[in-house]
């Protein structure tokens, strides 16, 4: 009780946002998460369910002899995604909210620290929890990326992507617990937002096929009924689905990012697995439905003569690009919508919350 | 303590309200720097509302507010002048105790070393040392809120607003609060502290403010409650004695229904000090074998209880 209580703090700068402050919000967080037994127990549940399935789908899809290398990386690689999409909205959709329940959310706003350096603080936290689980599914994916003959610089893209995807849903669970007050509101919220991602976006373009699809009039190239004569182009109606007006609705599915993004096909035929038939649907779609069709099927129509036109060849660009920006800039968006809500003072408040 | 300095804590026509229930109306106060100062109203008066705004959490309505010479909501000088402790208030359960103070240091940018010299200072300062690897969840309520103290300490704060810092504590912890709170004023801090423990505040504050339906009540209002007639317990061991003095000098005795059955005390009603003083002189002149004479309650606790009569 003899010491000085007292002393002269340091003259204070203005600065809101330093390495320092993010780093203390993330070692909290951290320490927070890391002490419990439950993220110990879900590590290994994750790693037994990864490694079961890795180990059932050699039996399932066949050997790697005979391109089943290629479906075996492919399927791990979604699924991996899968149980990641799954797992992250937990570890980030009440980071904000349940802080403020427990009230710990301001006992932080108070001191220095500025809301870009909470936010960004809590997202990389369950961000790297996110990538624990990528990380001891490591092993299964290298695996199968060997098997699959997949260069290790494309395997490390593909990983690559695969953070990043899982960073996104960790901002929109960051997102989300800054927009409700109750921490169970912002998980469902969370889980909601996956969806629409992965499942709602692809029924979405299924429903919508007959709203683009038309009535047009079109050149078919077909076979005469003089078998000896050569094909030749008809007008005729047809319907034509417009999917390259809907195909982003594909684009922004986190499972076509990274089918996309994942290496090109070896060039065996049988080099063909469900990363590359995701990918060429997505380019297909966004191509959409050309207003010619050859139907030229004839037999003894020599092969390599058939007159295509060239301005119709499908645009074979990666899809990835664009899906990935998306999911960037939502959750960029996220992670703004949580500094601005963590700013204080508070001028209002959302109902039923309370500051501390 | 110097006198005629500028105010630590200045608010002026402050008004917030949530929806449409006007948490706080119109405050007007001045906290003296290095003062102890009670911030004293009924549940639901807006005190914790006030200290938020004084935090620079919540932006009030209308009116300014100056903490340590700047506004808390946009300064950080003002920022790291204040220690706030929150009435309720969680602890982040997985980290020790140590911890969860060098976390408080690190957020207030203080260097790592200083941050832990600090930690280890107010560890000893509160009690806690021995439960310093202790899991916070681990506490008990009142070391919580000791923790909670020693956390509202860490970054030298020249300015500390207390809600309810008692709550929870043992006769002992209220006792260290008290002389610690004497101490750091003597330092030169300014205190802002409310409590609905009155007697306690009575013996250790320098001033009080009053909150009332959101409202300061003026200290025109406050010296008035102040210097009306106090009720004082007279406790004696001869009642007949008591009586027939009382009768032979016409003071009105009034019944003590608080007083323990089989207690011979009885209350009086006085103006001041001096008068206390001559009536006890008189009283034992007369030969009445007197106990004690004290007051029945503290003056916040009478000036607490008009403005209780005044929300009825």
């Amino acid at each position: 009780m003899t010491t000085d209580t007292q002393q002269a703090p340091a003259t204070p700068s203005e600065r809101t946002f330093t390495w320092q402050g993010v780093r203390t919000v993330l070692t909290l967080e951290l320490r927070q998460r890391v002490r419990s037994t439950r993220w110990k127990v879900a590590l290994v549940v994750w790693f037994a369910i990864v490694g079961f399935v890795a180990a059932l789908l050699p039996g399932l899809v066949g050997s790697s002899s005979s391109g089943g290398g290629t479906w075996v990386f492919g399927l791990i690689l979604l699924f991996v995604l899968g149980l990641g999409l799954v797992v992250s909205p937990t570890l980030a959709s009440t980071a904000i909210n349940g802080d403020r329940v427990a009230g710990t959310l301001a006992i932080l706003q108070v001191t220095r620290l500025g809301p870009a350096e909470i936010a960004v603080g809590k997202l990389l936290a369950g961000w790297l929890a996110a990538l624990a689980f990528l990380v001891i599914s490591l092993p299964f994916l290298g695996w199968a990326a060997l098997t699959a003959r997949v260069a290790p610089w494309h395997f490390l893209f593909v990983v690559l992507v695969l953070a990043l995807l899982l960073g996104v849903v960790c901002a929109i669970g960051l997102g989300c617990s800054a927009l409700t007050a109750r921490p169970a509101g912002s998980s469902v919220l969370t889980y909601v937002a996956v969806a629409s991602l992965t499942v709602i976006s692809l029924i979405v373009f299924l429903v919508s096929i007959p709203a683009v699809t038309t009535e047009e009039r079109v050149e078919v190239l077909t076979v005469p009924l003089d078998a000896n004569a050569e094909c030749e182009w008809v007008q005729t109606t047809r319907s034509v689905i417009h999917t390259e007006r809907t195909w982003w609705l594909l684009a922004i599915n986190p499972f076509v990012v990274l089918a996309d993004a994942a290496p090109a096909r070896g060039p065996e035929s049988w080099d063909y697995g469900p990363l590359d038939a995701i990918k060429e649907g997505v380019r297909l779609a966004r191509t959409g439905d050309q207003p010619r069709y050859d139907e030229c099927w004839s037999e003894n129509y020599p092969a390599g003569v058939t007159p295509q036109r060239e301005d119709e060849s499908s645009d074979t660009s990666p899809v990835w690009p664009w899906g990935l920006g998306a999911n960037l800039a939502l959750g960029g968006g996220a992670l703004w919508l949580a500094i601005r809500r963590l700013r204080v003072p508070y001028t209002t408040l959302a109902p039923g919350t309370r500051v501390a | 303590m110097t006198e005629g300095s500028r105010p630590a804590i200045v608010a002026r026509g402050v008004r917030r309200a949530f929806g449409q229930v006007l948490a706080v109306d119109h405050v007007d106060m001045e906290v003296r720097t290095g003062s102890v100062t009670a911030l004293v109203g009924p549940n639901g008066s807006g005190k914790t509302t006030l200290l938020l705004m004084l935090a620079g959490l919540l932006r009030p309505d209308a009116g300014t507010v100056e903490v340590a010479g700047a506004d808390p909501a946009s300064s950080a000088v003002a920022r790291s002048a204040i220690g706030w402790m929150p009435d309720t208030f969680g602890t982040w359960d997985s980290l020790t105790v140590t911890e969860v103070l060098t976390t408080m240091a690190a957020a207030y940018r203080l260097p790592t070393d200083l941050g832990r010299a600090r930690t280890t200072e107010l560890l000893r300062l509160v009690h806690l040392e021995e439960f310093a690897a202790t899991p916070a969840h681990a506490l008990s309520r009142g070391q919580k809120q000791r923790l909670g103290l020693a956390r509202a300490l860490i970054n030298y704060p020249p300015v500390l607003l207390l809600d309810e810092p008692a709550s929870g504590l043992d006769p002992r912890s209220r006792v260290d609060l008290r002389v610690l709170l004497r101490r750091l004023a003597a330092g030169g801090v300014t205190v802002l502290v409310s409590s609905h423990v009155l007697a306690e505040l009575d013996e250790m504050v320098d001033d009080a403010v009053f909150l009332s339906r959101g409202r300061t009540v003026s200290s025109e209002a406050l010296l008035a409650t102040t210097t009306q007639r106090r009720r004082w317990r007279l406790r004696s061991l001869d009642a007949e004695a008591l009586q027939h003095w009382a009768f032979d000098h016409s003071v009105t005795l009034y019944p003590d229904n608080d007083a323990p059955v089989g207690g011979t005390s009885v209350l009086v009603e006085l103006a001041d000090d001096a008068a206390a003083a001559r009536l006890l002189a008189s009283a034992v002149a007369a030969g009445v074998p007197v106990a004690s004479l004290a007051p029945v309650s503290g003056l916040l606790e009478q000036a607490y209880m008009s403005l209780d009569a005044e929300r009825r």
